[in-house]
């Protein structure tokens, strides 16, 4: 056998899929977020993670600590989540995009620090589990129809039914959004800010709606990925995930929300895919394999082929 | 017709730029921030004692010495070509391997390591130049392209220097467990060597700038790109030798850490980007000297605040003091208004 | 989150000029701005009658660019005061002020490249309850109403203006002289009252900017809009404005009939030292 020899079975096997399209969901979730505020609001968020934890920790923090009913933990912590966003965006949406960029990233990454030193709340490091109860009933209740199809062993199955089924939703929503005047005025203050307030629009009113819309899809991207693992710990929250959300943004072309299921699909194959080759490479080896390559992808698209897959090069007119 | 409206315009802006120039009510604000540091300082000593304020400030001088190299190469990046490099921190680190790779695997001694990691990662910048940013700026990308072309480079780096030498900790040959001690202040004896080593080479680069005439091109296209074309300075030659200075002392840069801390991993650099960015924002992007003080600052808030805060915590302090800069005076110390805004 | 809409404002058509007789639709004093030693404006005080096309001359630098800014708003005056429409709208934000139909257009071309050119216009149209999102859920019906009856009369402008074959288009694909049509017709969707103008016939063909005056007395004539134009062509100042402003130096200097002004002393001054642009 040859050391570069790869097998390729791996792409047959129903748990493969099922954890792509977990993550694909996930951070699909997510980036419906970037692309509403970097696609068509021309504010450049690097904390997407941050509202993330944000959103995952409220939910874990209110039903493990507090003992509040899961539902109502989920609807909590979009509030959380969405006031985060306000806080955040109020001092810093009136300064440049690439100051707002080093702003948003800053605040997500002492969002992230607070979830490692705030031990009593957070767990620390260890992170925390056991919030997830009230899913794994429905969950259960879904397995059992499941069984009729022979899948009543797959059990992240309902949960990649909801995700999917949610992000579907959302981003159907977020698309007719998009096209309602509301949207219009975004894409006005994406490409000219001033032009869009000559008009008589409060573009900074438009702009803390669009931070915190994000806010609250990062929130709902947190409850899948903590439902996924069944546990949370900060490195799950990285800026580095920040980053994974920008390549599935920028794969799947800007302006655009079709592309973000694109975008996601083909990022989360792509980065599943190497993990489970049997490549002669270690653990962190494999890993670093995958970052190299979504390096790649983002410095060759952005020479290439900037607007992506399906993107409007007409459109791209951040940073002019 | 419709070029020369354009143009028009540019000019109004140039001259706007210039008035800014003139005003002198930009020289307030570093003595401001100078009194605010000096009083913080002392109340430190009356509330917390003149020893801790002391170790504090020497492990806060240690740090301020790679935020500072770190930072003066970010920020003329920035100035000069308006690219918001997320990919600096990562030229930190590779820095560190190269240092290795030379002094441990090769058996160079450390002085040597040092300089060839400068030369590698100058010769790194310079290629990155030619490579990507040049042409690219000749194709008129915007600052999203550039943004997220930097985070590409970042992943690039960052995970192949990890893919050759993996995650775990590696050292230089220093001496990292002597130390010295005087007057009941306590500091290893390659901390010292870094200290010193970063603040020599931190005032060079202070005289590089001021006196001698590339020093001071670059600084003047860092500060107002438009401004200097007009007035004729050879942007392509400014321009790679910003790229030299800047990748050339991230490197130093990483190497002095490295020393500092004691070990290597392939994520220190993006580790330490932020912080980088914290001094550069505190000083005023494109400020050279705003960099170098805004380095010296960001460490020694982040060591004072170990007094009054858990240590675990003087990262976040650091992120947070670069949030209030923005908040409330986004044009840093030395910086001017319109730049931020 | 929700913006706040102007009280009492009614969102019909602007009323008629009635009666010209003096009535100031805009009045500024003394208002005055500085950017570090330099002295953008420096003390400009007029009037603008209501229902009057009045022309803001005066030579490169003289601080009218500047004095538009503080007018609508996207600049901060340092001292003085403006009254439009009976009420004080120095250092209100420039949406607000947008908002009470005074609408402008910027010396470089603010078309929105990225947007097709119905977006372009259709965005401009003022008491849309779908651009705000408790609107788009809670009065869904009237949004789409109101949708239509933009669309439509968006479509009429963009005849009215040539551009109807465009609409779809990218309005970056339009040509310089089609971008200041699609400004000027754009503002006109804000359904304004005052319409400020800089320098509209810079970078236009002879045959647009025709087009273009014209336009301004129909809507003058027709609507009663009273438009504020900043023009360097002295030929065009004479022949098609009712009043006109000099201003050097940052300072208003004269005003009046174009004969009048034609003749004054300071006024000529002026010019002669500096060179008319
Ligand atoms: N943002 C600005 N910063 C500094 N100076 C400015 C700025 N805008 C305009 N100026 C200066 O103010 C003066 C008046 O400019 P402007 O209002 O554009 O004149 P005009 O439109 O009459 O040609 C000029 O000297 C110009 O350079
Ligand atoms: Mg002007």
């Amino acid at each position: 056998m040859t050391p570069l020899a790869v097998s390729l079975d791996v792409f047959g096997s129903l748990d493969f899929w099922i954890g792509v399209g977990l993550l694909a969901a996930t951070y699909g979730i997510f980036t419906l977020g970037l692309q509403l505020n970097v696609g068509f609001t021309g504010v450049i968020n690097f904390g997407q993670a941050g509202f993330m934890a944000i959103g995952a920790y409220t939910m874990a923090i209110l039903v493990v600590e507090a003992e509040i009913s899961f539902w109502l933990a989920l609807g909590a912590s979009i509030l959380v989540a969405m006031a985060a966003g306000l806080i955040i965006g109020l001092p810093s949406l009136r300064l440049r995009a690439d100051y707002f960029a080093i702003v948003t990233i800053a605040f997500a990454e002492i969002i992230r620090y607070t979830a490692v030193n705030a031990r009593e709340l957070t767990g620390g490091s260890q992170g925390i589990g056991g919030f997830d109860g009230a899913f794994l009933d429905l969950s259960d209740l879904m397995l059992e129809g499941l069984d009729s199809f022979g899948l009543g062993d797959q059990f992240l199955l309902p949960l990649l039914i909801v995700a999917v089924a949610v992000f579907g939703l959302l981003t159907v929503g977020m698309y007719f959004l998009q096209r309602s005047p509301w949207g219009r005025v975004l894409r006005a203050i994406r490409e000219d800010e001033d032009a869009a307030r000559a008009l008589g629009k409060n573009a900074f009113a438009y702009k803390l709606q669009s931070i915190s819309i994000a806010a609250a899809l990062g929130a709902v991207a947190g409850w899948f990925l903590a439902l996924n693992l069944a546990f949370i710990s900060p490195t799950q929250f990285d800026p580095l995930f920040t980053f994974l959300g920008f390549a599935v943004l920028i794969l799947g072309g800007l302006a655009n929300y079709f592309g973000v299921i694109l975008g996601a699909i083909i990022l989360w194959t792509l980065l599943e895919g190497l993990r489970l080759m049997d490549l002669p490479l270690d653990a962190s080896q494999t890993a670093a394999l995958r970052y190299v390559l979504v390096g790649l992808v983002l410095i060759g698209l952005m020479a290439f082929r900037p607007q992506g897959m399906l993107g409007k090069r007409q459109e791209m007119v951040l940073g002019d | 017709m419709e070029v020369e409206a354009a143009e028009a315009g540019a000019v109004e802006k140039e001259r706007g730029r210039l008035a800014g120039l003139s005003s002198g009510a930009s020289l307030s604000p570093p003595v401001v921030a100078g009194l605010i540091v000096a009083s913080i300082a002392v109340a430190l000593i009356v509330t917390q004692g003149l020893q801790p304020f002391g170790q504090t400030t020497v492990n806060g001088l240690i740090s301020a010495s790679y935020f500072a190299l770190g930072a003066v190469g970010l920020t003329l990046v920035y100035g000069t070509l308006k690219l918001v490099n997320f990919a600096h921190g990562d030229l930190l680190t590779l820095g560190a391997y190269v240092a290795f790779v030379a002094n441990v695997s090769l058996g160079l001694p450390i002085l040597l390591a040092v300089l060839c990691s400068v030369a590698v990662v100058a010769a790194f910048g310079v290629a990155t130049e030619r490579v990507m940013w040049r042409p690219m700026r000749a194709k008129g990308a915007g600052l999203l392209q550039l943004l997220i072309m930097t985070l590409g480079l970042a992943f690039v780096i960052r995970y192949s220097i990890q893919l050759f030498a993996g995650t775990q900790p590696r050292s230089l040959e220093v001496d990292v467990t002597s130390s010295t001690s005087f007057v009941g202040l306590t500091i290893g004896q390659t901390q010292l060597i870094v200290v010193l080593a970063g603040f020599a080479v931190l005032l060079a680069v202070g005289a590089a700038l001021r006196f001698t005439s590339l020093g001071k091109q670059m600084r003047a296209l860092s500060d107002n790109f438009e401004l200097a074309e007009v007035a004729g300075i050879n942007t392509d030659r400014v321009v790679l030798a910003t790229w030299i200075f800047a990748a050339g002392l991230a490197g130093l840069a990483g190497v002095l850490y490295t020393s500092a801390i004691g070990n290597m991993t392939p994520n220190l650099g993006f580790f330490l980007l932020l912080s980088l960015f914290a001094a550069v924002i505190l000083g005023g992007i494109g400020n050279a000297y705003g960099a170098l003080a805004g380095g010296v600052l960001l460490g020694l808030t982040q060591e004072w605040s170990t007094l009054l805060v858990d240590a675990r915590w003087k990262l976040a302090v650091g992120f947070l003091v670069l949030i209030l800069v923005l908040v409330v005076r986004p044009q840093g110390l030395f910086g001017r208004q319109e730049r931020a805004l | 989150m929700t913006e706040q809409a102007v009280p009492g404002e009614p969102d019909r058509a602007p009323e008629p000029a009635g009666d010209v007789d003096g009535e100031a639709i805009l009045a500024v004093r003394d208002v005055a701005k500085h950017f570090g030693g330099i002295h953008a404006v420096d003390g400009a005080s007029f009037e603008v009658r209501r229902g009057s096309i009045t022309a803001l001359i005066g030579p490169n630098g003289a601080g009218k660019t500047t004095l538009f800014n503080i007018v609508t708003g996207f600049q901060r005056g340092d001292r003085g005061e403006v009254i439009y429409d009976g009420a004080s709208i120095f250092r209100r934000p420039p949406h607000v002020i947008a908002r009470r139909r005074m609408v402008r257009t910027f010396q470089i071309t603010k078309a929105l490249a990225a947007m097709p050119v119905i977006d372009n216009m259709t965005l401009a149209a003022p008491d849309q309850p779908g651009e705000k999102l408790t609107g788009l859920i809670f009065r869904a019906p009237a949004a789409r109403r109101r949708e239509k009856e933009v669309h439509e009369r968006a479509h009429e402008l963009l005849d009215v203006f040539g551009l109807r074959e465009k609409a779809d288009d990218y309005a970056g694909t339009l040509s310089g002289g089609q971008r200041k049509l699609l400004e000027l017709a754009r503002a006109l969707m804000v359904e304004p009252r005052l319409v400020l103008l800089d320098e509209p016939m810079a970078g236009v063909n002879p045959s647009l900017g025709r087009k273009l005056l014209d336009h301004m007395h129909t809507l003058r004539d027709r609507d009663g809009v009273t438009f504020l134009f900043i023009e360097h062509d002295m030929d065009v100042v004479m022949a098609h404005s009712d009043e006109v402003i000099v201003m050097a130096q940052g300072a208003t200097i004269a005003s009046g009939p174009p004969e009048e002004v034609r003749n004054d002393r300071a006024v000529i001054d002026a010019y002669l030292g500096a060179s008319v642009a």
